[in-house]
């Protein structure tokens, strides 16, 4: 029953899976240590690019390079108008307020997207004509692997942005004290305005990355959000590295379980983590300490 | 004043239960009768959302698994073993409380974010729980046969007959969250509410007061959930899933979050709304739905309860320029002497 090529094989495919819910966990990531807020429209912020792209390649008959760009200009763009109608006029509010319009904006984009394109599933053509490649003697379908490889390069330029830019330094100093950051002379609006885009923007390529290999449809950010949600929770609610590990960590015990335990309950063990980690350790695995945060 | 002020209550209660009783037969359509039957039902799943929300500020995004929780022991208890309906009842809503304590041991010491999170997590695992495991549940198609409410001679097996009982249940329940409000345990729910530390510093167990309130929370869930069971005689696993949970908040939240009178209200709005808005497709509701919540939380964050609270203060102010401050502010004093909670 057990071979070695058919769990490699399932390994690549969890980490690719893990490397999405990485990048969603991340978008939330972010904004949870920026303005304290649960995005529950996380996962719109993956299905409404992934729409985009469909279109422009398939209807629109798009080259590739124009559809990704403009997709992701799109996406700066919606993470502004979400910043600006879901988020600002309440800010300073009880972060049940603002849970409840981000559920809210949910509802909206996910019905809108189901009137706009309807309610049959799409599948973008991917970058890749082979279906398969031989990786160290496993097949894996090449967009995986683009998918593991473009989330070590958003790490890699995410770690650099943060410490290495000023532009960075500023959204930290936001994230931790935003008084004392207005005090310092930090544009804390431009800086929370920014970190919407970014988070926006890590959606986008998200949805652009899964569009080949998932089907695109309307109600596709709300398991993607929930997977996001457990993969936070089990990494460290807020912590950036914890949202990467996590991700991974549920992608990839997601799918051993579904392959070795059951496919049915293939959803339930995403929540199981959440509910053990939050049992054992409640910090997750990177996080800091657990207080309400002001 | 006082004597004119109380008179014109006892009135505005009589002129209440006279249009309550005679409901049925003034909507004689048994489609919106059986549309109140379910009014009545979620008003009082919100309820119990409020004691975790309003009353202690946390949120529960799984009220909606509590609701499954009941109906299923309701349902389980009666077409297995033969239960009737009044042991359901006794059975239905400390089930759900005891999955409450379950979840809410190891999540309610962390701050409020993660329980949001954890509940969702348990949400999702109760309902595919109840879709996949058959031979207890039934999985998709459920269980049918649940049997109606009989008491001596009456049975409650009309939409119109059942509206009674549950309305009984839902003035009970209304009855018995306002006595909690302004009970010691009330006040200790909102000393955890506003302030953690100083409750704690002044001998409240803010833990033990959470746990407490969400199992109240989760009760309330399973008294809905139970009544619920007995009035469409049948359950299956997608009425109870997170959408629910989803719009149980929205239900609060619009109604006015810490109001009785708001969550009854707003529960019963959002019953109805869907069932006018009929001529809209499906998503455009939902869509215009979506909207609508954004707007409320900006423009109305504390719901129609704050709403309405402010319309009379300021009539009262206008009305009576010199009494604004008693008018105002209807506190504690009258509290106790009419029983009326804002």
């Amino acid at each position: 029953m057990f071979d070695v090529t058919t769990f490699a094989q399932l390994f690549v495919t969890g980490l690719a899976m893990g490397s999405i819910y990485a990048l969603v966990a991340l978008s939330f990531a972010l904004l949870y240590k920026a303005v304290g807020i649960l995005n529950f429209a996380v996962g719109e912020f993956v299905m409404v690019p992934g729409f985009i792209s469909v279109v422009l390649l398939t209807t629109l008959k798009v080259p590739f390079l124009w559809a990704y760009l403009v997709t992701l200009g799109l996406m700066v763009f919606f993470g502004a108008v979400f910043q600006r109608t879901v988020y600002h006029p309440l800010r300073g509010r009880p972060f049940v307020t603002v849970l409840v319009s981000t559920i809210g904006a949910s509802l909206f984009l996910r019905n809108t997207s189901l009137l706009t394109f309807g309610a049959d599933p799409r599948v973008s053509p991917g970058l890749f004509t082979a279906k398969t490649v031989s990786f160290f003697g496993v097949f894996v379908p090449p967009q995986y692997l683009l998918i593991i490889a473009t989330l070590i390069v958003l790490v890699v330029f995410q770690y650099l942005l943060f410490e290495k830019t000023l532009l960075g330094k500023k959204m930290q100093a936001t994230a931790q004290d935003r008084d004392m950051a207005r005090l310092l002379g930090i544009p804390v609006d431009t800086i929370i305005l920014i970190t919407f885009i970014y988070a926006s923007l890590l959606g986008g390529i998200s949805g652009i990355l899964l569009a080949p290999v998932f089907y695109v449809t309307a109600d596709m950010g709300f398991m993607i959000a929930l997977k996001a949600f457990a993969s936070s929770i089990a990494g460290g609610l807020g912590s950036i590295p914890g949202a990467i590990v996590g991700g991974l960590f549920i992608g990839v015990v997601e799918l051993f379980c579904a392959a070795y335990i059951s496919a049915t309950y293939k959803d339930v063990f995403a929540f199981v983590i959440l509910i053990a980690v939050l049992l054992l350790r409640p910090q997750g695995f990177f996080g800091e300490k657990i207080a309400e945060k002001a | 004043m006082r004597v004119k002020r109380f008179s014109l209550r006892i009135l505005f209660y009589l002129a209440a239960a006279i249009v309550l009783v005679a409901l049925p037969s003034l909507v004689r359509s048994n489609y919106w009768l059986g549309t109140i039957d379910l009014a009545i039902i979620y008003s009082i799943a919100v309820l119990g959302l409020n004691i975790v929300l309003g009353l202690t500020g946390q949120l529960n995004i799984a009220q909606a698994a509590f609701w499954g929780i009941g109906a299923y022991t309701a349902a389980l208890l009666n077409t297995r073993l033969g239960w009737p309906f009044w042991a359901t009842l006794l059975a239905a809503p400390p089930m759900a409380g005891a999955f409450g304590v379950m979840l809410g041991f190891p999540t309610l010491r962390l701050s409020g974010r993660y329980l949001a999170l954890a509940t969702i997590g348990f949400g999702i695992i109760i309902n595919l729980i109840l879709h996949n495991w058959k031979e207890f549940t039934g999985g998709a198609d459920g269980i049918p046969g649940i049997a109606s409410p009989v008491l001596g001679p009456f049975k409650f097996s009309t939409n119109a007959s059942f509206y009674y009982l549950g309305l009984a249940c839902l003035i009970i329940a209304a009855l018995a969250q306002l006595k909690i409000k302004n009970s010691r345990m009330g006040r200790a729910f909102q000393a955890v509410k506003e302030n953690e530390l100083a409750a704690e510093l002044s001998g409240v167990n803010a833990f033990k007061y959470r746990v407490i309130a969400f199992a109240l929370c989760s009760a309330y869930g399973g008294l809905a959930g139970q009544l619920f069971a007995h009035r469409t005689k049948f359950v299956s696993a997608e009425t109870f899933f997170i959408d629910m949970s989803i719009l149980f908040i929205c239900m609060l939240m619009i109604g006015g979050v810490g109001s009785i009178a708001g969550a009854i209200v707003g529960a019963s709005l959002l019953t109805f709304i869907p069932e006018w808005l009929r001529f809209l497709q499906g998503p455009w509701a939902m869509a215009i739905f979506g909207l609508a919540i954004i707007f409320m939380m900006v423009f109305m964050p504390d719901g129609l309860a704050g709403l309405t609270r402010s319309i009379v203060q300021r009539i009262a102010a206008r009305i009576n320029p010199d009494g604004q401050e008693a008018a105002g502010r209807p506190s504690s004093g009258r509290i106790g002497a009419t029983g009326e909670g804002k």
